[in-house]
């Protein structure tokens, strides 16, 4: 098991980049000019010789000790369990009609950092936004318009944290990010040992998760989308739950429907060694209600999140609701599920169960995990 | 008033070697000069075409030397006498038309061919002796040993050319082209000259004209005459002579820039009684007589010439004639290894020769001074070439890099000869893969582009300079288009001719002598065999590397354009302030830590931008800096500043 | 210092500097002086490829008697006017001898290899005492800072002219060099004397 914790870009090429685990997170870009994401990976333009580096430091597929992460978040160990550490889980979704409107599903999200922004508790949200032709772009929102803007999945990975790379030492923007679960990983691992030279982390004051299966590759699907669609006439995309195994396009003109199958060829080869469905490190993590429409579950994590969750529904900016039995048993089942095939996978390609390549995990939760 | 104008006979002026050849060709009353520019040559035309019209001569920079030869060789046609000057990769670019005006002769004008040979290779990819063409092609040849010399030989030569009907041809090397020595004046001619191609026909000669090589046989008898004509001229020529004792235990043989050397150190280690100098002038034909009467009489003889043992070799050949029962030397030079086989003489070469072989030991300065000098070597830190501070080579490079890495397929860039060939080091980011000649880069890649049967998918962008271009790439474009091979030309267009001086060339507007004329343009040029063109500012780094990666990732494949349009900063400098003034906020500079590990020094490479240790922060050196503000774009931090001057 | 009598003959100066730094402005400046006073004087030069950034040495050989060979041997340097500080201390390396006289501009000029930090640039001031070591007698002067003082760093190359001649180590004189510097600069003649006049001020306040 690969347990260096410091090391420089060629090790990140070695083991993460060139080794098919990118995830395409952004951390190790923007505030670096060595190392630029381009078209679906990152390219190295010149070579920096520093033995060790924030690159190797923030990538979520370099050695990471899970427990010392947890408790960097959670001031508990790296419990294992399938949602990870959780305050609380329910339904919830916005109020506003306009929010609901643009939403994926229930404008969660979209709601919580309007909220955030209006209180003052943040000047500024870092979030993916898709571009009028449908390219997946890291963005820094100021305001409702501009978050409202950024609303609605697109399934492709961004580089989202090379925003946060670029803010200088002396900035006080308080600021909250959106991120996949590989992203709130990375985030966490800059907490945990902060940059002396850039962005003042204890400005984060808000990191809201998304659950994610997998993202698509955003050179390669979008090439097959701009192939088969009128990309400025697409409104949403939206992958329905099982069994509909579909991909759908809503557009103008109407709809475009692909079968699941045909896209899973664009999934980035690093998901199926990622673990985390509902993106343990953060302070509220949001994903879809399984069979009803128009409604998020929302789990809570931290005391910062559990705030702003009051802060919503005493405003009545949210409304929300218990989280059917069924609807998390069956996401349990589901987050249980990819860390067993993560697992599996990550151990069939080092060929030794105490060699979990990035990830530092006791043995018994190895085997907990692994059934 | 220019040197070389001065109307002062007998009076003695500091001259560079390459303007003595221009003067030597005024005194020899020329009223044509052709060249193209070429280090160590140059100077002869620079120095001609700013007081041709003045003097009522006609000088012109040629698109290429192939043109320069042949339009000199036009003129003597005329029965104007002209001179053609190059440098020595210009003479292999003359090779066919030089080995077939050498064998037909020329027209009433004399023709002098000046080679400016660069020994070491200081200016070039390769050294190369021009003495061999001579011989190879059989064209009389002389070769000055002083800034006097260069003059008076260029005089001589062209009488020498109309005397025997054939081209003839100086040899300069860098130290004697680029050297200044005093040289005194000769007389102007005041010459009417009245141009008239004479080729009045007799229909019962078997020559049917005499400007063809048929019947080549016949030529080749013609040559035979006149060389034979040559060789007696040579055995007396003011140009060869020996001096020393009568009896010399060495006779050292030498010619141009080794005869001073060779002086230099039979004077140091005090041996004027001893060894003697055969200087030979006609390096060909030799002089064959003069030559064996000192054979004759040496036991041991040294060759200290530049570049090959040509006269080494010459005098071995003609040894081996001497009847079995004369005293036979042995021989020392190059190929005993007593003078370095590569690179060029300096007087210490020959004094070291001469001191191995007569057992003498040479210390110019004492032993305590040698244990400081190499206990100090450590503070000299290696000083690589460089594009100057503001150059847009850079930029261009820049976004050649970047592009080639985005686009992540192992792309390269093919090279080709100026001042952006310094791309295949660190100051162009060791871009350019290949280089060989003027037009090589394009040529190259008409290769590779054909590759793609094989396999083959490596993106490959063709380097070129603007006046690169129109010497030497059309026909490397046109086999592209036609042959359609798959490569994006990238022209690196900073309207000059930068490396040897900034003269005009057929994109400039401008001729050599400063008059405004035509400019061909090399877009039309390009868009008329229908290839697709892009111009961009390599300055505006981002739109420059966009376009760069469109054309990379052109599906129609093909030879696509672009064309790096900015001037040299060189030339822009004459003209104008610097448009920025740069310097980095050192509040902002985040120094050597992650982040940057001084990016600025390390990856960008500009002279300009330093380091200050103590401060640990990048730091503009105000004195060399341009002004160009390219360097503001890629700090990560924005520490890099730039103002409007 | 004191003017020697007799020049020795031949008298062989070495300039090193940094291409773009003007060597060749110097060279030319005091050949063409020196020709006029009928010395024999070769100049021997790198052009092309060398002006971009890299080293330039520049020789310069005056005789009485004879013309001799435009390359200086090795440790036969009798002045070294030396417009960088480590292109000094190269050039003091292959030319220098015990008594060499030196003229230095101690102003760095950071070759690519150490920007790129494949080398070092060493101490100035290390440097300087090194240079001071390899010679008989060493004169340091700030060239380019003075040169900035009176409007263009241009001026250094005049300036350590001026500083050349007035140390009496060529056998030129002020008048000498003024045709000169009136057929070179016919638009900045008086800047340059102004330039001149600054370096044999500088010299002169040398112990």
């Amino acid at each position: 098991m690969n347990t260096k914790v410091k090391a420089s870009n060629k090790e990140l090429f070695d083991e993460v980049i060139n080794a098919g685990l990118c995830t395409l997170c952004g951390a190790c870009s923007g505030g670096c000019p060595y190392l630029v994401p381009y078209k679906g990976r990152i390219v190295l333009l010149d070579n920096c010789i520093l033995p060790e580096g924030q690159c190797y430091q923030y990538c979520p597929r370099t050695y990471t000790d899970m427990d010392a992460i947890s408790r960097q978040v959670f001031g508990l160990p790296y419990s294992g369990h399938e949602l990870g550490i959780t305050r609380g889980v329910l339904m919830a979704r916005s109020t506003d009609a306009r929010v609901k409107e643009r939403a994926q599903y229930g404008g969660t999200v979209t709601t919580l950092l309007s909220l955030a922004l209006a209180e003052g508790l943040i000047d500024s949200a870092i979030l993916s936004r898709m571009s009028d032709n449908k390219t997946p772009e890291a963005y820094q929102a100021r305001n409702t318009e501009e978050v409202l803007q950024c609303a609605g999945s697109n399934y492709m990975a961004c580089p989202v944290l090379k925003v946060l790379n670029y803010i200088p030492k002396h900035s006080e923007d308080r600021l909250a990010i959106v991120t996949t679960p590989c992203q709130g990983l990375a985030l966490a691992k800059m907490k945990n040992n902060p940059p002396q030279n850039r962005v003042d982390m204890s400005n984060v004051k808000l990191v809201i998760g998304l659950f994610c299966t997998w993202a698509l590759s955003p050179d390669e699907f979008r090439e097959f989308l701009k192939e088969n669609l009128d990309l400025p006439q697409v409104i949403k995309f939206d992958i329905p739950p099982p069994p509909a195994n579909r991909f759908d396009a809503y557009t103008r003109s109407g709809e475009v429907l692909f079968p699941l199958d045909q896209i899973r060829e664009f999934i980035m080869p690093a998901c199926s060694h990622c673990l985390d469905m509902t993106s343990e490190f953060s302070d509220i993590s949001v994903g879809s209600v399984e069979g009803l429409e128009g409604w998020n579950t929302v789990i809570v994590r931290t005391k910062v999140g559990a705030e702003l969750m009051e802060i919503a529904k005493a405003k009545e900016k949210l409304e929300t609701d218990t989280l059917l039995p069924q609807n998390l048993a069956h996401l349990k089942e589901a987050a249980l599920l990819k860390k067993k095939r993560a697992l599996g996978q990550i151990i069939e390609r080092s060929g030794d169960k105490r060699n979990l390549l990035y990830l530092g995990l006791s043995e018994s939760i190895v085997n907990k995990l692994l059934g | 008033m220019s040197s070389i104008e001065i109307d002062a006979p007998g009076e003695s002026v500091l001259l560079m070697g390459n303007e003595a050849i221009a003067r030597g060709a005024l005194e020899g009353g020329i009223g044509f000069a052709a060249s193209y520019p070429g280090t160590p040559a140059s100077e002869i035309m620079d120095s001609l075409a700013p007081i041709a019209k003045k003097i009522g001569i006609y000088a012109e920079w040629s698109v290429n030397e192939m043109v320069a030869l042949e339009a000199a060789a036009g003129a003597s046609m005329g029965g104007i006498r002209a001179i053609a000057s190059m440098k020595q990769d210009g003479v292999n670019v003359v090779a066919d038309f030089l080995s077939n005006i050498a064998q037909i002769g020329i027209g009433r004008g004399g023709l002098v061919l000046v080679t400016g040979d660069d020994p070491g290779a200081l200016s070039s990819g390769r050294e190369k002796d021009m003495r061999t063409i001579a011989k190879w092609y059989d064209i009389p040849m002389l070769e000055p040993a002083n800034i006097q010399e260069a003059k008076d030989m260029t005089k001589y030569l062209f009488e020498l050319s109309e005397e025997l009907g054939l081209l003839c041809m100086l040899r300069g090397v860098t130290r004697i082209c680029h050297g200044r020595g005093n040289v005194k004046l000769g007389e102007l001619p005041k010459m009417e000259r009245k141009a008239y191609f004479d080729d009045a026909h007799d229909t019962r000669d078997p020559k049917p004209t005499r400007y063809v090589p048929f019947p080549p046989a016949l030529r080749y008898a013609e040559l035979e005459k006149k060389f034979k004509k040559a060789r007696e001229l040579v055995e007396s020529s003011p140009f060869n002579w020996y001096e020393g004792p009568d009896r010399a235990d060495l006779v050292i043989i030498t010619s141009g820039g080794g005869y001073l050397y060779a002086k230099e150190a039979v004077k140091v280690l005090k041996m004027e009684d001893r060894v003697g100098i055969l200087k030979v002038g006609t390096v060909w034909p030799i002089p064959e007589k003069l030559v064996e009467k000192h054979l004759n009489k040496a036991q041991k003889v040294l060759a200290i010439e530049e570049v090959s043992p040509f006269l080494e070799e010459r005098a071995m050949e003609l040894a081996g004639n001497l009847p079995p029962t004369a005293p036979h030397p042995i021989f020392y030079g190059r190929r005993s290894g007593h003078i370095n086989t590569w690179g060029e003489l300096n007087p210490d070469a020959a004094i070291q020769a001469l001191s191995r072989i007569m057992g003498l030991t040479y210390q110019p300065r004492d032993i305590e001074y040698d244990k400081k000098v190499e206990a100090s070597k450590s503070y000299v830190p290696k000083r690589p070439v460089t594009l100057c501070p503001g150059c847009p080579h850079r930029a261009s490079l820049w976004a050649m890099k970047k592009a080639l890495k985005l686009d992540g397929r192992n792309g390269f860039v093919t090279g080709d000869i100026g001042c952006y060939f310094t791309g295949f080091n660190a100051s162009g980011f060791f871009q350019i893969r290949t280089g060989h000649c003027m037009g090589g880069g394009i040529g190259v890649a008409n290769g590779l582009g054909k590759l793609g049967q094989f396999g083959f998918n490596q993106p490959v962008l063709a380097a070129c300079g603007d006046s690169t271009f129109f010497h030497a790439a059309i026909p490397g474009l046109i086999n592209g288009a036609w042959n359609q091979s798959n490569f994006v030309f990238v022209v690196l267009d900073n309207s000059a001719t930068a490396m040897t001086g900034f003269q005009p060339h057929p994109g400039s507007g401008m001729n050599a002598m400063g008059e405004p004329t035509k400019v061909v343009s090399m877009e039309a040029l390009c868009r008329s065999l229908g290839l697709r063109v892009k111009i961009c500012d390599p300055f505006d780094l981002e739109n420059a590397t966009a376009t760069l990666l469109k054309m990379i990732n052109d599906k129609d494949g093909g030879v696509r354009v672009v064309i790096m349009r900015r001037e040299c900063e060189l030339i822009r400098a004459r003209r104008e302030k610097p448009p920025y003034k740069v310097y980095i906020d050192p509040d902002k500079c985040i120094g050597e830590a992650c982040g940057c590990n001084r990016f600025c020094n390390m990856a960008f490479n500009c002279q300009a931008l330093t380091w200050d240790k103590k401060a640990d922060r990048a730091k503009i050196d105000d004195v060399i800096c341009a002004g160009c503000g390219l360097c503001a774009n890629i700090c990560p931090q924005g520490a890099i500043i730039r103002e409007a001057a | 210092m004191t003017v020697k009598k007799s020049m020795k003959d031949p008298l062989n100066v070495i300039i090193a500097g940094v291409g773009g730094q003007g060597n060749i402005v110097i060279s030319s400046l005091i050949g063409a002086a020196l020709v006029k006073k009928g010395y024999f004087v070769v100049v021997g030069e790198t052009y092309g490829a060398s002006q971009r950034g890299g080293a330039v040495v520049s020789h310069v050989r005056i005789s009485k008697e004879t013309q001799y060979g435009p390359l200086i041997p090795d440790g036969c340097a009798d002045i070294i006017l030396g417009m960088e500080p480590a292109e000094t201390l190269r050039a003091l390396g292959q030319f220098g001898n015990p008594n060499v006289l030196t003229i230095v501009n101690p102003r760095p000029i950071y070759p690519l290899s150490v920007l790129s930090g494949e080398g070092e640039y060493p101490d100035i001031s290390n440097l300087v005492e090194t240079i001071k070591e390899l010679s008989d007698k060493t004169w340091v002067i700030n060239a380019t800072e003075e040169a900035q003082k009176l409007g263009n760093p241009m001026f250094a190359n005049v300036l350590l002219i001026g500083a050349l001649i007035a140390l009496g180590m060529l056998p030129l004189d002020k008048k000498s060099l003024e045709p000169v510097l009136e057929e070179r600069f016919p638009k900045a003649f008086e800047a340059n004397m102004g330039a001149f006049k600054r370096g044999a001020e500088l010299a002169g306040q040398i112990r």
